[in-house]
């Protein structure tokens, strides 16, 4: 005998027919170009609005709306032929979250129709969204996503104008050698971007002459680094080589000061170069180095949005703060893009991916041109220095704006 | 030798600072019968309210105690009349839900208004104190002291005064409680108000020692449960000797092995608690309550 | 007057479930880049799938037998690095690798469940959360297995159609053994051991087996999901693979569908990604928020869930019948501990 009620059933049916039907989801948002042009471009982002990268997310959507803004009402709008096209970006908030990026990333693609992609922020999410990209077939242009496994798949339409992780810490690790520094201690986060960035920085510490006496790892979401700290200590190294996030940061100066040690010099992947660090930490971030993708005191040109500090001056005037590398990058992306078409003089993939392989050009951003993999071989990664409370450009040593102090006094 | 003197250092000292989240832990399970989820968010609201007194007015997060306490004793006190009550005679799985639920509603919270950004601390006590090859870092060595004083603070408070008699007695037998007069709502709601202030002086302690930031409260919650695990329920003394037992089997880990030591120290402090609960389900010096 | 005898209404539950499986089977066919049915959108309702099965799972532990497992998320993970590992490494076809790879989950937890389906209540739930980090900083440490912290790279298939098939006749063929399993035997003891396992001990049911065994089924179940996931998702890493809101998803699901029972992770499930796609994507910053609220309110108020609102009958879900026995028992144990 049935001697359950049909009704749960009839209800599990609506509620999946409707969840189907009903689950249209969030219509993307978008910057609409108003203007005579002779068509739109349209591109797409799915950036992080919410979730643990909105930071970095809402200054990757600055960079980019800063440039759609000024090629819809500044620039003419982008040359394709003989025509001026206004653009148009569609963004999505992705949550921070690798599988919604994903989804979004082809909810663009098949949805939306977009004619080309701008990659949203972070390694993990970029190594997602590109993967759908290429599948699709699809040109992605990214400046957030900076781990060597973005570029290790041999995919064809995944282009990175910022400097890659494996090179993140070669000018800070030149300039120390040179300065004298002989032994390092590395230690760092077991998740991806951070692996990528410490293999690198061994493959330069041997090519600098380097002695790595310990390498040490913790996992995400550490609270305590005092074991690793302490064996450091001992060691007694010339250079420290650190990263993670912006907590390890904090908790790596705050440690160091707790246990007493003091090697010569400080080099921390994630923290230094943004501004919170030193408002924190206080006197404790003294004379910490970062690398840093971009500073706006580098002397970088282009004929577009000028120089560094003054594309640094427009983005002020329009965003009510200083821009943070993520945004200048974001914005360097989006100019590679639009450079790209107007090379190819179309908007066909095809064109525009060759465009964009031979793409050899100097922006405000640095120096842009692209491997066989789509890394951005030929810009070298800047470092700062906390000086005085200051974040101050020491690298790369041409464009910098004061001197690295080495070794650390006390 | 010293590298295993100097991790027991370590060990001991980060351990007082684990034994000061569990207090308020214990406390108010061993009294509600309530495992508080939400307890690592107590904690981290007691950390963001120490470093907006220490960033907007200069205070030192030692001297913060005295807005802590109080305003965390109210909010718990608020908390328990409105919401912890309901649980308090239901199964298990209800309270262990409501609080989870609650421990995100906080973090979130905290996270609209302060933004997701890290935050520090630093006490006028730092550096630390050089012994030869070994180290005491000083920040550390206060916040075990204060720990241990809280701990004999919160012992003389339940043995000599009044209303921790009654705390008491509500904690051994509801029903002959009410029956001599005690009125057990109010008992509850002074307790959990305790255990949230107490939560708030472990957060305080915390701010100097970790990045502040909305979602650090799971993992002390966890590590709450391991101590009270470990040392027994209700025992006061038992969540400092837990918590030392904990940062010393995380440190030594973590000293010994080297490169993957930290995270191998972690896998440990869960590995041990797995396995007290298993070997021992009353706990590895016995006071754990059955479950029924 | 002629007695008529009391006729059986017509069981339409069939017909209205054909219906459903059928529609829903049909809708890659209607695919299109435009509107409606697109790769994105199937995307969505193949996560929607995957998640439902999940907390149907998790309701074989949680809800038939009320040992409720907060680290439920990890078979998902070993699930995933287990067929991912035996893919790259050993260079096996996708299907062995995946059975393979649930069988390493459902070997977990058999040998975990033995150590822990030992305790009771609370300290079960939070042993299993212990268990849940302990596998995801595993698959960190681990590094000559599973790439560590870098991740696992496998190579990308993207054939949305075939996956939503796919995880849709899972879907439907887990949901129909749960069915089963509810009205054997078998499933009776676990509810006598969720209602009361000393007497369903001392009623000859060996619960230590029982116990294990659905333990062991739920651990497959779900390892077979993370398989699917992962290959779809073509990277893995330890903080992906291993993600606590899997399991709290999978709670919510079930407690706001109805605990217990089988249709309640169903249509908890679908209710939870209509409110999450529809409703909330509008006040994003608020989702998680709102999520804890609508919870509390659940467990409080509605503890028996959408299924057991709709019931009418006392044959309807026990959950509060549990509660009130679970109840009655509290307030006659004298109450514990002593603060010294």
């Amino acid at each position: 005998m049935n001697i359950r009620s049909t009704r749960p059933y009839a209800i599990a049916a609506t509620a999946i027919l409707g969840g189907a039907a009903l689950a249209a989801g969030p219509a993307g948002a978008t910057t609409e170009p108003v203007g005579d042009f002779a068509g739109t471009v349209r591109v797409g982002a799915a950036l992080s609005e919410t979730g643990r990268y909105e930071r970095e997310g809402e200054d990757v959507r600055q960079g980019y709306d800063l440039w759609a803004e000024w090629v819809n009402d500044e620039y003419g709008g982008i040359r394709v032929g003989d025509d001026r096209y206004g653009v148009e970006i569609v963004y999505y908030d992705d949550e921070s979250d690798a599988d919604t990026v994903a989804n979004l990333t082809e909810r663009l693609i098949t949805e939306d129709e977009v004619d080309f992609l701008l990659g949203p922020y972070g390694s993990d999410l970029t190594m997602g969204s590109s993967a759908i990209a290429e599948q699709h077939d699809m040109i992605m242009v990214e400046g957030n996503g900076a781990s060597e496994d973005v570029f290790a798949r041999g995919f064809q339409n995944v282009f990175g104008v910022l400097t890659p992780a494996g090179n993140y810490t070669q000018s800070a690790l030149q300039a120390l050698a040179e300065a004298g520094a002989e032994t390092m201690v590395i230690a760092y986060e077991d998740t991806a971007f951070p692996t990528s960035v410490m293999e690198g920085a061994q493959r330069w510490a041997e090519e600098y002459g380097f002695e790595v006496l310990a390498i040490e790892t913790y996992p995400e979401g550490v609270t305590d680094v005092t074991a690793i700290f302490t064996t450091f200590r001992d060691l007694d190294p010339d250079v420290f080589v650190g990263g993670g996030h912006f907590n390890d940061a904090l908790l790596f100066m705050t440690t160091a000061d707790e246990l007493g040690f003091e090697p010569n010099a400080f080099v921390i992947t994630v923290g230094p170069s943004n501004p919170e660090f030193a408002d924190e930490l206080g006197e404790l971030a003294e004379g910490v180095i970062g690398p840093t993708q971009w500073e706006s005191v580098m002397t970088w040109e282009d004929e577009y949005f000028g120089t560094a500090s003054e594309y640094a001056a427009r983005y002020e005037e329009r965003w009510d703060e200083v821009p943070t590398y993520q945004a200048a990058e974001s914005t360097a992306t989006a100019l590679t893009l639009q450079l790209a078409i107007e090379a190819a003089g179309s908007l066909e993939t095809d064109a525009v991916r060759t465009a964009l392989q031979e793409l050899d050009v100097e922006t405000f951003y640095g120096p842009i041109s692209f491997d066989e993999t789509g890394k951005n071989a030929s810009k070298p990664m800047g470092f700062i220095q906390i000086q005085d409370g200051e974040i101050v450009t020491v690298g790369p040593a041409d464009v910098a704006e004061a001197e690295l102090i080495y070794p650390l006094g006390e | 030798m010293t590298e295993l003197l100097q991790a027991t250092i370590n060990g001991v000292a980060i351990g007082g600072f684990y034994g000061s989240v569990a207090l308020g832990f214990s406390l108010v399970w061993g009294v509600l019968g309530v495992i508080n989820l939400a307890h690592g968010e107590l904690v981290m609201v007691g950390a963001y309210l120490t470093w907006i007194m220490h960033r907007n007015h200069g205070w030192d997060p030692f001297a913060a105690v005295v807005v802590v306490v109080p305003v965390m004793f109210v909010v718990g006190y608020v908390l328990q009349r409105m919401l912890i009550n309901r649980v308090i005679d239901k199964p298990h799985l209800t309270a262990l839900l409501v609080t989870f639920a609650l421990s995100i509603i906080i973090s979130n919270v905290v996270k609209l208004r302060y933004a997701g950004t890290p935050r520090s601390v630093r006490a006028a006590w730092s550096g630390s104190w050089r012994h030869g090859d070994v180290t005491i870092p000083v920040t550390r060595f206060w916040v075990l002291v204060f720990t241990v004083v809280l701990m004999l603070a919160l012992w003389a408070f339940l043995r000599y005064s009044r209303l921790g008699a009654a705390i008491r007695a509500a904690s051994q037998n509801r029903e002959a409680a009410r029956i001599v007069g005690i009125d057990i709502g109010r008992v509850f709601a002074l307790t959990f108000g305790i255990g949230a202030a107490l939560a708030g002086i472990a957060g305080m302690l915390a701010s100097p020692l970790l990045p502040v930031f909305p979602t650090m409260g799971p993992p002390l919650t966890l590590r709450s449960f391991a101590i009270v695990a470990i040392a027994g329920l209700g025992r006061i003394h038992g969540a400092l000797l837990g918590g030392i037992v904990l940062g010393l089997v995380e440190q030594y880990v973590a000293t010994y092995v080297p490169e993957y030591g930290t995270t191998l120290g972690i896998i440990a402090s869960f590995a041990l608690l797995v396995t007290i609960l298993v070997l021992r389900p009353r706990g590895l010096f016995g006071g754990l309550r059955p479950a029924h | 007057m002629r007695w008529r005898p009391a006729t059986r209404r017509r069981n339409r539950v069939p017909a209205v479930l054909a219906v459903l499986v059928v529609a829903l089977a049909v809708l890659p066919l209607l695919r299109d880049s435009t509107g409606f049915v697109s790769d994105s959108r199937l995307f969505t309702m193949t996560q929607m799938f995957m998640a439902i099965t999940v907390a149907s799972s998790w309701n074989l532990t949680g809800g038939f037998t009320g040992y409720v497992d907060f680290g439920h998320a990890a078979w998902f993970g070993i699930g995933a690095y287990g067929t991912g590992v035996i893919m790259s490494k050993l260079s096996w076809p996708f299907v062995p690798a995946l059975l393979a790879g649930a069988a390493v989950a459902a070997v977990a937890a058999a040998l975990i469940g033995s150590a822990t389906l030992r305790l009771r209540g609370p300290y079960f739930s939070i042993a299993m959360l212990g268990t849940f980090v302990t596998m995801r900083e595993v698959a960190r440490v681990w590094r000559p297995l599973t790439g560590g912290g870098s991740g696992l790279t496998m190579p990308p298939i993207l054939d949305r159609p075939l996956f939503y098939y796919v995880t849709f006749a899972y879907l439907v063929v887990v949901v129909a053994f749960a069915f089963w399993l509810r009205r054997t035997r078998f499933g009776a003891s676990l509810v006598a051991i969720r209602e009361d396992e000393i007497g369903a001990e001392m009623r000859g049911v060996n619960t230590t087996v029982a116990k294990s065994a659905v333990f062991t089924v739920a651990g497959f179940i779900t390892g077979i999901v993370g398989g699917l996931w992962g290959y779809q998702n073509s990277y893995l890493s330890p903080g992906i693979a291993f993600v606590e809101a899997r399991t709290v998803d999978a709670v919510m699901m079930t407690i706001l569908g109805g605990l217990g029972t089988v249709a309640g992770p169903v249509i908890g499930g679908a209710v939870l990604f209509w409110l999450r796609d529809v409703v909330w994507a509008n006040f994003l910053d608020y989702h998680l928020l709102v999520q804890g609220v609508l919870l509390i309110i659940v467990v409080l108020y509605v503890p028996e869930g959408i299924v057991g609102k709709l019931r009418r009958r006392s044959g309807a879900v026990a959950i509060t019948r549990v509660w009130r026995r679970a109840d009655a028992r509290r307030r006659a144990e004298p109450h514990g501990a002593q603060p010294s």
